[in-house]
């Protein structure tokens, strides 16, 4: 430029301050210069401007230096601080918008929290550590050689000088202890420090859970970014024990990941995928497991998951294609490879997101050529042992450490280790067997797209028969459109199918014809897409659309649960979920994600989470028979159960009448409840009332399904219809105060079992659960609103040994309480429980069942059945079994038992028992209380017995006994 | 300005700035807050506290207590999130806990040093450190003091220069090794250059060294973690980075030094959501934000075979000027990634936002 002629006059000259010649301040000079050392001087030199001022060749300067050594120390400048002007407007108002939510955020929290001082604070400083030693004292003196080194202090006085060889002395006794403790120190050192796995929480506020869990998982991540992955789990694991976190599970996954800890890591997914379904990272992470576990399959559903959510991830692509490649190698297990050899690996992977982590493999080699080889050698059976190479970190000099590339080397060896054939000769062999390894390749691929499919299906929408009977009733272009749709959604062409769709809806609407039901599953399908493609908005659009034209459709109602809660809009998710739970309680994944979210909200917002729900709207009964009716649903994982199912009971449909069909499911249905399958049996019994909704039977077996499952609302309405048919029902008056009691509601339980003991004062049971609620309702009007937990608590028990009474009932008869209850329907006989049946004794095994059995017992004054009790019972356990409860009652049932059942049969067994009873711990008190009439009884007895000579006692031993029972 | 390369980097920005008219010491933001706290001496040679707190682009002063003496120092980190005691150390070589709700008498007071309190230093409060919550002082007098707030009068622990030896101005401390129940260190820095590491748990000297010039500010990368690093900033601009995982019986801990202000180096504090980041603060009004890089190998062994750590290396990630004197305190805050706190001898505090650290 103009600059050149003017320099070249300066030819002769040297700068003032380095010497370096004039020329040398020049365009070309610099632009050549490779010497940083050199540019910097001229740098320095330019910006003092002692040689003249050349804005524009500083700059040239600069920026030469900042391309030969972007780190040097001359480039750095004084700055003033960033403004406005430094960022675009966007990003400036996002700063400010973050700093004023935060504050505000941070204002909130102090007025709404305030930091009250718990009570167990002080508790938790009463857990505190002793207090130091008292008052050690460290002298500590300046070594020598550190003395020796001081050469520029700045405040230095002279008087160290003058002190100078007693310092000597003095840093000669402390060096010795001083080399001690380095030498300890160095040896704690080497051992690994012991780090408390879990936090004390007790009395911290949720913010301090928050802070700490948040910072325990900082520290994990730390550990992690170094590779020191135990530390990392560690940490990792101290912050879950604060507050679990979907974050802090899925970091300790991939640290233990890294650690090969598969189990654990696998665990650690399944927590993340327990919390939040299609985490995408955990599948990730999952994947990688499996892959490891060699579980191909497992691996390939869940990538196959993640490219659902993200189909343009590259790595769940690259690893899927990697996984598949394996699979196939492994399926032909033709025994081609007869040599043993080590082959490396290398699959490359991404982790984004909050672990900023970045490291490279620390010998890779040349993926490109050992993927080629892999083909050829995989072949042989895969690795019985697999280990992955050290995985070493190396952080590279830019300072973005988002994106990072774990690069992993895993080195598989055969197992069948036969010969040493080289590795060259390797490739010879293929050709012979191409052929054959070819064909088990295509299979193996089929096998893999026939599988990916199914994946794909279960996930599907309307693919029942049902489905398509409706989708006759449609117009035929938007059938068309409908069925193209759902084609494609099988497909996972989850955003054509969604075009498929809205064209089927306008097409619906435009026609004006009145088909609410058909445009109601076109909603809900295409919500079905939006879910998919993550569009959570459109989604919960649709599904509004959809329960408008049908209200209660099970279907959008999950779909719109599903999308509120990958939106973290818990609490209407929740809602969701409940209504669905009151349509068809079989469905699993609604009932997991009712326990999640429950979890999640309690975490939000405290013990009053309910509060903050909107109310949950009660579901019509005709709309849950409705459900059952022609749609499928449920979880993927039950999907094709109810497939299977469902064809079942197609096939099953032609060949038998509908009445048939009844009475099979019933059956099916009470086989469960025996069975303790509550769940299935109220499937069953849900098809039952398809085929006939009017028996009552169905009802109350279901009513008692509902309340094993604890579900006591749709319990109560099972019952109410009952007794709505049939007034005088005492099942289900029984069952509906069980109900009531378990939503506490005392009082209508009290009403019911009145109601029960007014048709028929003779049933226990009732009497006994009515003075059990009684005095439920007595404490709670006592104690009052506060205590509420503690009842809940003391309800949840009761429901428990009611369940076990139940059951115990139900194994006791044969014919289940529910087949009873059928017998009873069939001979048209409203005044039941007059129970006729002989109960069958089990061996009981406790005090509790025992009691049990013996009020059965008593109930019924069922002597024989007493006598089947006391024959299967050791003599010896009868006072263990009996503890404080000997009554009179009691006694003289054994007694009438003994003497009337056992006696002809076994006089041994029955002075066994006479003998045991005298250890019973309320033998005496009760002797004292028979009256004459029944000590004559007993004196009957022994009496008998001493007729009944036998080998097992004597005359003395019987009088002996007799003097016992005070006769 | 707006290239490429520095929308990458960290920026900084005087999100805040409040002119005092007094000198402050130290500021402090309040854990689980948007206020902060600034200490310092009045021109009547009384101590001053006040509270700000951060209200749409600005600080409203809250609150203002005035104490006896000027006031040097104050840390949150002996006091558990839900009462927030702040220690301070003063002029006078008072150690108080003061209850800011109700700040007229202290929570605890005792009079620790003879002179001046430099520095104060507290671990096991704020969930940050195992054990005991304990505050350790540093003071002119050269002896290291450390505090238990239930033992009153006495320290539990005192670190002082043998009989008869100089008295070393201590200018800074810091807690570290607070990973367990037992294990805690305390550092010290003097104005000589000397670096003390004491082994409480021993009650033992565990590691000197000199770094030539006055040590002004030394902190652990963190707390509550098995000692990992530990950076010392000199009186004459250059900092040092010791990697503490490794000691070497004769050598010590292996460390870098950079050279990074033109003068005196203040303040170093870590990034208390990421350890590997900090800021220095220098005595021309300049701040420094740093980011080490641990090396490829962190120990090796040497010639006998015995285990010794490696340095990495630091680089810089941005530094600005705020002001033409010296920073003289800098405080991260521990809720907000970015936000932090400064305070310079121009009487003026700066609350500054930092962007991008989370992609660093």
């Amino acid at each position: 430029m103009g600059d050149q002629p003017v320099s070249s006059l300066w030819d002769q000259g040297t700068t003032k301050t380095y010497q370096i010649p004039i020329n040398h301040l020049d365009y070309k000079f610099i632009e050549n210069c490779t010497d940083v050392k050199h540019l910097e001087k001229i740098l320095r030199i330019l910006r003092s401007g002692e040689e003249g001022y050349y804005p524009d060749l500083t700059l040239f300067c600069e920026k030469r230096i900042e391309c030969l050594a972007p780190g040097s120390r001359a480039l750095r400048k004084d700055k003033p601080p960033a403004s406005a002007c430094d960022f675009t407007t966007e990003e400036w108002e996002k700063i400010n918008d973050e700093m004023e939510s935060w504050v505000t955020e941070m204002k909130e929290d102090e007025y709404k929290i305030q930091f009250p001082v718990t009570e167990t604070l002080y508790e938790r400083l009463d857990n505190l550590p002793a207090v130091r030693g008292l008052n050690s004292c460290l002298h500590v003196g300046q070594s020598k050689e550190n003395k020796g080194r001081k050469e520029k202090n700045i405040p230095r006085d002279y008087r160290e000088w003058d002190k100078f060889d007693v310092e000597k002395e003095c840093s000669k006794i402390d060096e010795g202890c001083e080399e001690n403790n380095s030498k300890e120190c160095f040896s704690i050192n080497s051992c690994l420090p012991i780090i408390e796995k879990s936090i004390e929480t007790t009395g911290m506020t949720k913010q301090e859970r928050n802070f700490i869990a948040n910072r325990e998982k900082e520290k994990g991540n730390e550990a992690f970014a170094i590779g020191d992955f135990k530390e990392a789990v560690t940490y990792y694991t101290r912050s879950i024990s604060v507050l679990p976190t979907v974050a802090a599970y899925n970091n300790r996954a991939q640290a233990e990941i890294k650690l090969q800890n598969w189990h654990n890591a696998f665990q650690d997914c399944k927590k993340v995928l327990d919390l939040e379904p299609g985490n995408v990272k955990a599948l990730m992470r999952r994947a990688t497991v499996y892959k490891h576990l060699q579980n191909y399959q497992a691996a390939i559903e869940d990538l196959t998951k993640v490219l659902h959510v993200e189909p343009e991830n590259a790595i769940a692509k690259k690893n899927l294609s990697d996984i598949e490649q394996k699979l196939k190698d492994l399926d032909p297990v033709s025994e081609i490879q007869t040599k043993g050899k080590r082959i490396f690996i290398q699959d490359i992977e991404e982790s984004d997101g909050d672990e900023e982590r970045r490291g490279n493999g620390e010998e890779h080699k040349n993926g490109s050529g050992d993927k080629s080889k892999t083909g050829v050698l995989l072949r042989g059976k895969i690795a019985t042992k697999s280990e992955m190479g050290n995985v070493q970190k190396k952080f590279s000099s830019k300072g973005d450490g988002c994106m990072s590339e774990r690069q992993k080397k895993r080195n598989y060896t055969e197992n069948t280790v036969k010969k040493g054939i080289l590795e060259k000769k390797t490739p010879e062999h293929t050709p012979d067997h191409e052929g054959e390894v070819n064909g088990y390749l295509n299979n193996g691929k089929k096998k893999n797209e026939n599988e990916v499919k199914e994946t794909t299906i279960s996930n599907g929408t309307e693919s029942s028969p049902a489905g398509k009977s409706i989708s006759n009733l449609l117009l035929p272009t938007a059938a068309k459109l409908k069925s193209e749709g759902n084609g494609l959604f099988k497909n996972g062409q989850f955003g054509d199918a969604l075009l498929k769709y809205s064209e089927a809806i306008e097409n619906v609407i435009n026609s004006g014809v009145q088909s609410q039901d058909d445009l109601s599953i076109l909603y809900s399908n295409r919500a079905a897409c939006y879910l998919k493609e993550g569009n959570c908005n459109d989604c919960i659009h649709d599904c509004d659309r959809a329960l408008e034209l049908h209200p209660f459709s099970l279907k959008p109602l999950l779909r719109r649960a599903m999308a509120y809660e990958c939106m973290e809009r818990y609490r209407q998710a929740y809602v969701d979920y409940k209504t669905i739970l009151q349509i068809d309680s079989g469905i699993q994944a609604a009932n997991d994600s009712i326990n999640r979210i429950t979890r999640t909200l309690i975490a939000e917002d405290g013990p009053s989470w309910r509060e903050k729900l909107s109310p949950i709207p009660v579901v019509p009964f005709s709309a849950q028979l409705r459900q059952w009716d022609g749609e499928s649903f449920t979880s993927e994982s039950k999907q094709k159960k109810t497939a299977d199912f469902r064809g079942d009971r197609q096939s099953e449909m032609n060949s038998e009448n509908s009445e048939e069909r009844f009475k099979t499911l019933k059956n099916e249905g009470n086989e469960c409840v025996k069975e303790g399958k509550y769940k299935e049996a109220l499937m069953k019994y849900n098809e039952c009332m398809k085929l006939n909704s009017k028996e009552c039977t169905i009802y109350t077996n279901r009513a008692l399904c509902y309340l094993k499952l604890y579900q006591y609302e749709e319990a109560k309405q099972d019952c109410d219809r009952v007794l709505q048919t049939e007034d005088s029902n005492v099942k289900a008056f029984y069952r509906r105060a069980l109900a009531y009691k378990g939503l506490q509601n005392y009082q209508a339980s009290v009403d019911d079992l009145s109601k029960i003991l007014v048709i028929d004062p003779n049933i226990a049971e009732a009497k006994r659960e009515l003075q059990e609620i009684t005095q439920l309702l007595n404490l709670k009007s006592e104690v009052g609103a506060s205590s509420q937990q503690k009842q809940r608590k003391k309800i949840k028990i009761q429901e428990v040994n009611e369940s076990n009474e139940e059951e115990r009932r139900t194994s006791l008869s044969e014919d289940a309480v529910i087949n009873y209850q059928v017998a009873k329907e069939e001979a048209e006989n409203s005044v039941p429980l007059k129970i006729s049946e002989k109960l069958v004794i089990s061996e009981p095994s406790n005090a509790y069942e025992f009691g049990q059995i013996m009020y059965a017992v008593n109930a019924k004054k069922d002597d024989a059945a007493c006598a089947d009790l006391l024959t299967i019972i050791d003599p010896k356990k009868l006072p263990g079994l009996l503890s404080n409860k000997l009554e009179g009652d009691t006694f003289l049932v054994f007694m009438r038992a003994l003497g009337c059942h056992i006696l002809g049969k076994d006089p041994g067994l029955v002075y066994q028992h006479l003998l045991y009873l005298t250890k019973a711990e309320r033998f005496k008190v009760m002797l004292t209380l028979l009256s004459k009439n029944e000590k004559e009884q007993v004196r009957q007895l022994f009496d008998s017995l001493s007729k009944k000579q036998n080998h097992q006692f004597s005359v003395e031993d019987l009088e002996n006994l007799k003097r016992v029972y005070a006769l | 300005m707006s290239g490429a390369g520095l929308l990458e980097k960290p920026q900084v920005i005087a999100h805040v700035q409040q002119s005092l008219n007094y000198t402050v010491f130290e500021c402090k933001w309040v854990p689980c807050s948007a206020r902060l706290l600034c200490l310092g001496s009045v021109p009547r040679g009384t101590g001053v506290i006040q509270l700000y707190e951060l209200q749409s682009g600005r600080l409203s002063l809250l609150r203002e207590i005035e104490k006896a003496k000027p006031i040097k120092c104050g840390t949150f980190g002996a006091t558990s999130l839900q009462q927030r005691y702040l220690a301070t150390g003063d002029f006078g070589g008072n150690l108080n806990v003061w209850n800011l709700e109700a700040p007229e008498i202290p929570v605890y007071s005792v009079k620790g040093h003879k002179e001046i309190i430099n520095s104060i230093d507290g671990v096991g409060g704020l969930g940050i450190g195992e054990g005991a919550p304990e505050i350790v002082t540093g003071s002119r007098d050269g002896t290291v003091k450390v505090w238990d707030p239930r033992q009153k009068d006495t320290p539990v622990a005192n670190m002082e220069p043998v009989q008869g030896e100089s008295k070393r101005d201590c200018w800074t401390v810091a807690f570290g090794n607070a990973y367990n129940q037992e294990e805690r260190v305390v550092c010290a820095g003097y104005d000589n250059g000397d670096i003390k590491l004491f082994d409480l748990k021993n009650m033992s000297l565990r590691w000197e060294t000199n770094i030539k010039n006055g040590v002004c500010s030394v902190e652990f990368d963190r707390k509550d973690i098995s000692m990992n690093k530990l950076v010392a900033t000199s009186l004459e601009g250059k900092f040092h980075v010791f990697d503490m995982r490794t000691q070497h019986p004769t050598k010590g801990f292996a460390s870098i030094s950079e050279k990074a202000h033109k003068s005196t180096m203040w303040q170093v504090r870590h990034l208390p959501q990421n350890r590997d980041i900090f800021m220095t603060s220098g005595g021309a009004g300049s701040l420094h934000l740093w980011k080490y890089e641990y090396p490829a190998q962190r120990s090796k062994k040497d010639s006998e075979g015995v285990e010794m750590g490696v340095a990495g290396s630091v680089c810089l990630l941005q530094n600005v000027t705020l002001s033409t004197q010296p920073i003289s305190s800098l405080d991260w805050s521990p809720d907000k990634r970015g936000l932090c706190v400064c305070s310079a001898f121009d009487q003026t505090v700066r609350v500054l936002i930092v962007t991008k650290l989370n992609k660093v």
